[in-house]
């Protein structure tokens, strides 16, 4: 689930939105600890000669490496996308990994919900247009999550904009 | 904020030669380099066995004369035997064989073409490091080369200390084409640990969403399982080979006694990275072998789980049995026993997955088109090869076969005949998937016949003459051993015909080979994502993330 409803879908809300990587920190511990481990049993047996002072720098490095390259690719996982669904603004926030941000605002009464079964770059590409200005929403999922979440977002816009008071009322005919 | 970008962008591929193949970061691209140089470095490999396999088809020495190599034999001119050009061959068969042909073949070609793939992952994890590790495998394999030709002990080219590099023999071999062998060694450790780190971080972060790992497919296993072991046993030989270095070269004395060393350390580490080693050049087969055998048995693999345990399994083991290499160095009777049972172990995993490739097939449609010819083959001879290797791992019985023709037969049973029938079946399976072209069936299996026969007529007499008491690694032997090595040596000439007649199909496969219309052209039952691509695959595939369906098959586990 590479994205998340913070608050609930209706009358408003946040929404958080991620790229995918598939190996959970505790996985990442466990790789690290038995390599280490497993290193161990040549060093140790090697002890008190100065071999080992050959061996370490070479396993350490190794394990600097693996440990280096596994974060690497977390942090290009650090992409993520913010939207904060509130009755008068609509915000997206992009926040790339480099730590650079960029903003779009709209009024939720204009905001439309867009998806694009084939144009776009990714199958069922889907957008957000208001403020003059269309951008995209959650590229890096998969084509299913993001049917799903043009579905649950077109809901959330449409109890938005029927106003808080109807909460739990089926949205009007017609907005989308 | 990513506008949007709704319109539709051409794809077209316009780079050029050099470009595509000199620049490339594309997973597949390299894969398919790594195959290529693997198999010219191969094909230098296998012609030194050709060589030696003439000298050792008649008693005495008629070609590796100190007057001059020659390829005919001339009875009317002098030949006085070069122990040195002997030495030389055996050496650099095993160095490049060991480093720079099963590793790059099986890790390197077939590991970086369909892992990714398999995984569902649009390109390894760091394109342009797996760039660096190919080119550094070029240049290792340059060094290594190179090593052949600089001048070396005794006077001549080469270097003869064996490919276990074993001081004193590589502290005094005089020349400097040892340390350009130890050059090329590390060269290409470094490239293996390269590689090994971004498989590594690709499998464990790129997988599709949904693709637990209990639900990767097998070759990718034991991909991830080969790209472990690299990383854990590398840096063991690269301190291993830096000491030689500067035990050659700076004076000191890790190896020597004369200084305090000691050369039985440097076999210890040596076989804690040579035994995970040969698993390492193994492991990767047997991902190979479990799709081939599902594919043509039209069945599911049997017992998933305990196939992808069993690798994990004989990895782990792999660390801690390096000893029963050297039973004769004189350790203690608790070391040689703990070694014996540890090295034993090793036999449960590795019946697990025997005993599941037999299952998969019982019961299955088996249909024998070459990849499963080679996979049959691959489990038949790969299993004699492990009962060979029960009888050496027990420390008394290896007394009598320490360094004879029996481990030779063993080690060639289960790396040469096994890695190699793994390549082949892997190259068969999907070449047509790769190329986009099929190659002739009947040739196929003209090459697995004669390869069949080949490896086993070259191998299966070393048994007896190991048992008959024959050394290893000489380039002479008395008359009571003819007979055998007469029969093993034409085996081997059979083999390397067959091995010539595979490199015409391969050729002739991509030249004029029939073109492949569909994406999976054997049968449902090859079910893993390269099969929902078109053949080839296009140069960027899974830039979307796959759909669950495309790959999750609930029978398969």
């Amino acid at each position: 689930m590479p994205y998340e409803w913070i608050k609930g879908t209706e009358g408003g809300g946040e929404l958080h939105l991620w790229p995918y990587r598939s190996l959970p920190r505790r996985g990442f511990v466990f790789f690290i600890g038995v390599s280490c481990a497993l290193l161990a049993v040549p060093l140790f047996s090697m002890l008190g000669s100065s071999i080992v002072w050959a061996l370490l720098p070479f396993m350490a490095l190794a394990i600097a490496g693996v440990w280096w390259a596994l974060s690497r690719s977390y942090r290009d996982g650090e992409l993520i996308e913010i939207l904060t669904l509130a009755p008068d603004e609509v915000v997206l926030v992009r926040r790339a990994p480099s730590g650079a941000e960029r903003r779009w605002q709209a009024n939720p009464y204009w905001v439309s919900v867009n998806l694009y079964p084939s144009r776009g770059p990714v199958p069922h590409y889907l957008t957000l247009r208001g403020n003059g200005r269309e951008v995209e929403l959650g590229a890096f999922l998969t084509e299913e999550e993001r049917k799903t979440l043009a579905f649950e977002l077109r809901r959330a816009l449409g109890a938005l904009k029927a106003g808080p008071s109807q909460d739990g009322a089926d949205p009007p005919p017609g907005t989308r | 904020m990513a506008d949007a970008a709704v319109h539709g962008h051409g794809g077209h591929d316009e780079r050029g030669f050099f470009t595509r193949w000199f620049m490339s970061t594309n997973h597949k691209d390299i894969g398919i380099l790594y195959l290529f140089t693997s198999a010219v470095v191969g094909f230098i490999s296998v012609a030194f066995t050709v060589y030696m396999r003439m000298e050792l088809m008649e008693p005495g020495v008629q070609y590796m004369c100190l007057e001059g190599a020659r390829f005919i034999a001339d009875a009317s001119q002098e030949c006085t035997p070069n122990g040195h050009l002997w030495n030389v061959m055996i050496t650099y068969h095993g160095v490049l064989m060991m480093f720079f042909v099963v590793i790059p073949a099986l890790f390197g070609g077939f590991g970086n073409y369909f892992m990714p793939l398999h995984i569902g992952a649009p390109d390894m994890a760091f394109p342009r490091m797996n760039n660096l590790s190919f080119w550094l495998y070029v240049a290792g394999t340059s060094l290594g080369v190179a090593s052949l030709l600089a001048p070396g002990g005794d006077g001549q080219a080469g270097s003869g200390i064996g490919w276990v590099l074993y001081p004193p023999l590589s502290t005094h071999e005089s020349g400097w084409s040892t340390d350009l062998a130890l050059f090329a060694v590390h060269v290409s450790g470094a490239s293996s640990i390269l590689g090994a780190i971004n498989m590594i971080t690709t499998f464990l972060n790129m997988r599709a969403p949904g693709m637990t790992l209990h639900k990767v497919p097998l070759f990718a296993w034991s991909i991830f399982v080969t790209a472990w072991l690299i990383l854990l046993s590398l840096p063991v030989l690269a301190g291993a080979i830096t000491m030689l270095i500067t035990d050659r070269n700076f004076g000191t004395t890790f190896f020597d006694p004369a200084g305090g060393g000691d050369p039985i350390l440097y076999q210890h580490i040596l076989w804690f990275f040579g035994h995970p080693e040969v698993y390492i050049i193994i492991v990767p087969g047997f991902g190979i072998i479990s799709h081939v055998i599902a594919t043509f048995s039209r069945k599911p693999i049997f017992g998933y789980l305990p196939m992808v345990y069993a690798m994990v399994a004989i990895g782990a083991l792999g660390f801690v049995v390096w000893a029963h290499h050297m039973y004769t160095v004189g350790m203690s009777l608790t070391q040689q026993s703990y070694f014996m049972l540890a090295t034993m172990t090793i036999a449960v995993p590795t019946g697990i997955k025997v005993f599941s490739w037999i299952a998969t097939m019982w019961g299955g449609s088996v249909e024998f088109k070459t990849p499963m010819l080679f996979a049959f083959g691959f489990v038949v001879l790969f299993t004699i090869g492990g009962v060979t290797g029960i009888v050496l791992s027990q420390a008394p019985v290896d007394r009598v076969y320490h360094d004879t023709y029996y481990v030779v037969a063993h080690f060639h049973y289960v790396m040469s005949i096994g890695a190699a029938f793994a390549i082949f079946a892997g190259v068969y399976f999907w070449i047509g998937k790769m190329s986009g072209r099929q190659y002739p069936e009947w040739a196929g299996k003209l090459h697995f016949w004669a390869m069949f026969i080949g490896v086993n007529l070259t191998f299966f007499p070393q048994h007896f003459l190991g048992r008959q008491g024959m050394p290893r690694r000489y380039i002479d032997y008395p008359e009571a051993f003819a007979y055998w090595n007469h029969i093993s040596s034409m085996g081997a000439f059979l083999s390397f015909a067959s091995f010539l007649f595979f490199i015409g199909i391969v050729l002739y496969t991509l030249r004029y080979g029939k073109r492949v219309t569909e994406n999976n052209y054997w049968n449902e039952w090859a079910d893993t994502l390269e099969w929902t691509l078109p053949s080839p695959p296009p140069e960027h595939t899974f830039e979307t993330l796959p759909k669950q369906s495309d790959w999750d098959r609930g029978h398969a586990h």
